[in-house]
């Protein structure tokens, strides 16, 4: 089968399907069997299907022909032949050389033509490369565990009325409403088609459409109780706050289409296989430069134009080729620092990473799906594709982003006490690291990352889901000991948790699938620092990261399962969660154990989607002291041994003293909060970034609104309302002038007329039978008379 | 001096009493002595069709007019009356618009109808040369749609038949605007 | 002989003028019965006299008998007084229902007291 006309079609298949399932469930859904039940099956044979259809092309098309590259395998052993020829020579120059980058494969092309607006084209394409087929594969089939999942979840909006118990009406009773079963799942249906649309599109346009799309999907879903105000007010949060990142990534997208006339990924071929226009990709790394990243003449002229007033940019400099060239660096940062705002939102980084912890009060599939696994990383996944277009000042920002965020948020996950809020605060932790390994340049340990963490991750949430659906609480303060109520969900989650921290054998090649991404990325990030000792923090936040993550997630398991029940009524009312819920949990745990396994070349795929050209080592131009090492680098024994150790000692240690504190109860978690009481304030009121916003934003904003609400109530309306008192007193003028004596008078003239000749018609109709036949026989009298006088004296006899 | 004329005779003698008869019926102010004298006009016009060979019509004329109209002019007589014979005066001014009127109408149809020379009449041995023929036949093909007397005339059947549908809807609409009805002063008492 | 209408009257046939004559005296006294009756029965023989003379002329103007054959109506009148014939009787049976219907409402058919739609 040829890939390049294979692939775009099995892949729109698997996009589309989501899309029919959601275009029928809005028109019928309604009527699929009682309560919309029907709705749900249709959604879930959807989601399936296209899963069949992702996996057709990974292993019916992609791996068939494309055969994995070796260099790569496995990284925890076999790297090391070529990293350690490439330390012989650490440097940009030699790496050129030595480099043994392929071109891997990739298939870009159109669907279908918007339009055109002079030289920018805006198109239904794809882009299709290992990533993408990695990632649609992750999408399909952890969407189709939660939609399953939800099957069972949702169980309860089938019934009639539907109570909300958490929704009290002002006559004291709890809100009675219809089920929105069928809904649910049409809102997911959307939500997978938008997702699909992320990965597979072709240019930055259809992205920032798919992009918006899972916004508004998101927005729906945190919603779904819309009668709980919480729920409202955490979709407009999310709404907004993404908005605000999306902001950036429009300005990212104009700076890009100003200066490069483009927004399409890969190249324009035509049946000959020839390139008729260039992508973005090859038009910043153009061969000629051997892939190396550098600004175009249009950038260049255009930042000219920008910084010098000269509107026109004519001057184009000509001197590309001097050493340390800054020209175009400014302006591709910003493109770079702009599109890297919007996955900011999206992946709610640091300082938009508010919204996700609210995002919550969404039911619990949807955290699963959209608030973990898939939505918020198409943040991170969109920074991998962009990966190319990103220079290393712009690498940087985005590092610094990813390990303020990683430890920002695992430091408010100790203190939260809501079972789905610890798993949200670690979600926004385990972007941070895949942000700060992309940063860092580790392409392929942020995106294997982000791939083991959708599996772990999703586990992870609908273990809580189930917790949730048996105690109905999400405080863990009135868990405890559920593991032997329970046992399905509480040994899943356990793997869910040993597989978040990272748990295998240091230096070997056993561990859960979080063992090789995280050790993956701390790898990179000590590379890095050996590298850049400026930049020594990023070396160390990854580690202690991982020491708080164990904590925390120990934390919460022995809330949860273990120990004595808390809240005995709760704990008699609980149960293990029927087949539906569970079997998706054993399905996820099986891929949170082994898929980062090297048997299944998870990691070997994502090195052939590596963008062309980043592999090598760069070198900052702004910053002349930054170097972007090459990932490989990070395979050599020197760094990896000493990474590998610190990793597995921090987590243990986040382990054992989660142990001390929460299972052996050798310290008390109450006296230790007491004695920290300022700093486990600070972090339970989550750094009181909730607070500054409303200082900084939300309350300026308001008093601004006031304003204008005064100007608008005083000013103009007394404007309007003056201007309207001037066009009443001119009217009555007119009215008086005019109307009243010309045209009434007119029509009154006639209509007293028209009366008075009825009055005296009416004398005529004096409703006497008799005299009308005396008018009959004097009309025809008079009629005679009349003809004969006329035939007599004005008609001609002859 | 020509013998008499008969038919012209017995014109004049029609005529005459149907005249006196319609004027009788004018004058009178006694509905039931009204209703007589218009009976025996009726039946004095009936005469004059059969002088000018209408046989048909005249007998339908007796038939129609005198066996069944007036008929029902006396029931209605005697529907009507609640007292005996009840007068009702007209007032003498009325009478004298009335016959200002009439005169003056019936003057100018004389005068407009022998002022037409071929209206005065034939000659004599014309008609005495005009051949009786029985009108009953071509009346009945007539009204059947089959003219006999004029080939190129039309026939009447779809009068004919308006008129007998007509008919009917007359004779219900008439049972039905005189059924016996609740008087106003019986649903007063209710 | 034309000049003088009335010499000679019993010795020459009458024309169509003559039954003219007679169907206006009928018709005219007939009105002035609709005039000046205040009975509604009889204005109804005032209708019924009236119809009466125009059916004379009718018969007149198709009669042989009374003038040329070229501008006589022919049969046509005789068909034509026919249908004013049936036409007067369903006429009366009408009126007759509504001056039956007028008596019970009003305990009375005098006409004068119908004029509940003067102006």
């Amino acid at each position: 089968m040829d890939p390049a006309s294979t692939l775009p079609i099995l892949l729109m298949a698997a996009w589309l399907v989501p899309l029919a399932s959601f275009v029928l469930i809005v028109l019928f859904g309604k009527y699929m069997g009682p309560h919309g039940k029907g709705a749900g099956y249709l959604s879930v044979l959807a989601i399936i299907t296209s899963a069949i259809f992702s996996l057709i092309a990974m292993f019916g098309v992609w791996l068939p022909n494309h055969e994995l590259p070796t260099s790569g395998h496995g990284d925890h052993n076999g790297a090391v032949s070529s990293a350690t020829e490439e330390s012989h020579a650490p440097t940009e120059h030699a790496a050129e050389h030595h480099e043994t980058e392929h071109e891997y494969p990739n298939y870009s092309g159109d669907w279908y033509s918007l339009g055109e607006f002079g030289d920018l084209k805006i198109t239904i394409g794809y882009y299709i490369d290992a990533l993408t087929v990695a990632m649609f594969c992750m999408v399909s089939v952890i969407a189709s565990c939660v939609h399953i999942y939800a099957l069972g979840y949702m169980h309860d909006e089938l019934h009639e009325p539907y109570i909300d118990h958490e929704v009290t009406l002002s006559s004291g009773e709890h809100l009675h409403r219809k089920g929105r079963f069928y809904r649910f799942f049409q809102y997911l249906s959307l939500f997978c088609f938008s997702m699909f649309g992320i990965v597979i599109a072709g240019n930055v346009a259809m992205v920032f459409v798919f992009w918006e799309l899972v916004g508004i999907c998101s927005y729906f879903l945190i919603g779904f109780y819309i009668e709980r105000h919480s729920a409202s007010a955490a979709a407009n949060k999310a709404f907004l706050v993404t908005r605000v990142g999306d902001f950036g990534m429009l300005i990212g997208m104009m700076a890009l289409w100003a200066s490069v006339g483009t927004f399409a990924f890969g190249d324009m071929k035509n049946e000959q296989g020839e390139v008729t226009e260039k992508g973005l990709f090859s038009l910043l790394r153009p061969e000629e430069h051997h892939h190396h990243l550098a600004p175009p003449p249009g950038m260049i002229a255009e930042e000219e134009r920008m910084f010098a007033g000269d509107p026109d940019g004519e001057s184009v400099p000509a001197a590309v080729e001097e050493e340390h060239n800054t020209a175009g660096q400014w302006l591709l940062l910003i493109a770079g620092v702009g599109i890297f705002c919007g996955c900011v939102g999206k992946s709610a980084q640091f300082p938009l990473h508010v919204w996700l912890p609210d995002a919550m009060e969404g039911p619990t599939p949807v955290s699963a799906l959209v608030h973990s696994a898939t939505m918020v990383a198409a943040g991170v996944y969109l920074v991998g594709r962009f990966y190319p277009c990103f220079s290393p000042e712009a690498l940087l920002v985005i590092a610094y982003v990813g390990c303020i965020t990683l430890f920002i948020a695992a430091t408010i996950a100790i203190t939260a006490t809501d079972i789905k809020r610890v798993l949200a605060y670690s979600t926004v932790s385990q972007l941070g690291y895949m942000m700060l390994s992309l940063g860092l340049g580790g392409w392929v340990a942020g995106m294997f990352h982000l791939i083991t963490h959708a599996f772990f991750k999703g586990l992870l949430f609908l273990c809580s889901g189930s917790v949730i659906h048996a105690v109905h609480t999400n405080d863990m303060t009135y868990m405890g000991g559920l593991r032997k109520k329970m046992p399905i969900t509480a040994y899943t989650m356990l793997i869910g948790c040993l597989a978040i921290i990272g748990a295998g054998f240091p230096l070997s090649v056993y561990g859960l699938s979080g063992y090789y991404s995280k050790d993956a990325i701390i790898e990179q990030a000590w590379s890095f620092a050996s590298v850049n000792p400026q930049h020594a923090i990023l070396k160390w936040a990854p580690v202690g990261g991982a020491f708080i993550t164990a904590f925390y997630m120990f934390r919460l398991w022995y809330l949860t399962f273990a120990g004595k029940p808390r809240d005995e009524h709760r704990y008699d009312h609980a149960h293990e969660s029927p087949r539906v819920m569970t079997g998706p949990l054993l399905v996820l745990a099986f891929f949170a154990i082994g898929i980062g396994w090297p048997i299944f070349h998870v990691n070997d795929l994502l090195e052939q989607g590596r963008p062309v050209g980043t592999l090598a080592s760069t070198q900052g131009e702004l910053l002349t002291n930054l170097t972007i090492p090459s990932e490989h680098d990070s395979h050599v024994p020197i760094i990896k041994q000493p990474a590998g150790i610190a990793a597995f000692s921090t987590a243990l240690a986040g382990l054992l003293l989660a142990s001390i504190i929460y299972l052996w109860r050798l310290l008390n978690p109450d006296e230790l909060k007491e004695s920290f009481k300022p700093l486990w304030g600070f972090l339970s009121n989550k750094w009181f970034f909730d607070e500054l916003y409303d200082y900084v934003f939300v309350k300026p904003t308001l008093v601004v609104s006031h304003c204008a609400a005064w100007f608008d109530r005083n000013i103009i309306d007394s404007i309007l309302h003056t201007a309207a008192a001037i066009c009443r007193a001119c009217s009555a003028v007119v009215d008086a002038l005019f109307d009243q004596t010309v045209v009434d008078g007119t029509v009154n003239t006639f209509a007293s007329g028209t009366w008075s000749l009825g009055l005296w018609l009416r004398r005529i109709q004096t409703g006497n039978l008799r005299q009308y036949v005396m008018f009959i026989v004097i009309g025809t009298v008079a009629l005679f008379v009349t003809i004969s006088i006329v035939q007599a004296y004005y008609i001609p006899t002859n | 001096m020509e013998s008499i004329y008969w038919p012209s005779f017995f014109f004049f003698l029609f005529s005459g009493l149907a005249c006196a008869f319609a004027v009788a019926v004018l004058l009178s102010s006694n509905i039931v002595r009204m209703a007589f004298y218009l009976v025996l006009s009726l039946g004095a016009t009936a005469g004059l069709m059969f002088l000018a060979g209408a046989e048909f019509v005249g007998a339908m004329q007796l038939l129609i007019y005198v066996g069944g109209t007036l008929v029902l002019l006396i029931f209605g007589v005697m529907l009507t009356s609640q007292e005996r014979f009840v007068v009702m005066k007209t007032w003498a001014g009325d009478w004298v618009k009335a016959f200002l009127a009439g005169g003056a109408l019936l003057f100018i149809l004389a005068y407009a109808a022998f002022s037409i020379p071929e209206w005065r009449g034939i000659e004599r041995a014309e008609a005495d040369a005009v051949e009786a023929q029985p009108s009953v036949t071509p009346i009945a093909m007539g009204l059947l749609g089959a003219r006999t007397d004029d080939p190129d005339g039309s026939g009447y059947l779809l009068p004919f038949e308006i008129v007998s549908v007509h008919l009917l809807v007359v004779l219900i609409g008439a049972a039905y605007l005189a059924r016996a009805k609740r008087s106003r002063s019986s649903l007063e008492k209710l | 002989m034309l000049s003088i209408p009335f010499a000679n009257l019993l010795t020459e046939p009458v024309g169509v003028a003559h039954y003219v004559t007679v169907g206006a005296i009928l018709f005219i006294c007939g009105a002035l019965c609709m005039a000046t009756k205040r009975n509604a029965l009889g204005v109804l023989m005032g209708i019924e006299l009236v119809l009466n003379g125009a059916n004379l002329n009718f018969v007149a103007f198709g009669s042989r008998y009374l003038r040329d054959d070229a501008n006589s109506l022919g049969l046509d009148g005789q068909l034509m007084a026919l249908f004013v014939i049936v036409l007067a009787a369903a006429e009366a049976a009408v009126a007759l229902a509504i001056a039956l219907n007028f008596y019970n409402n009003h305990d009375s058919i005098d006409v004068d007291r119908a004029d509940q739609l003067r102006g």
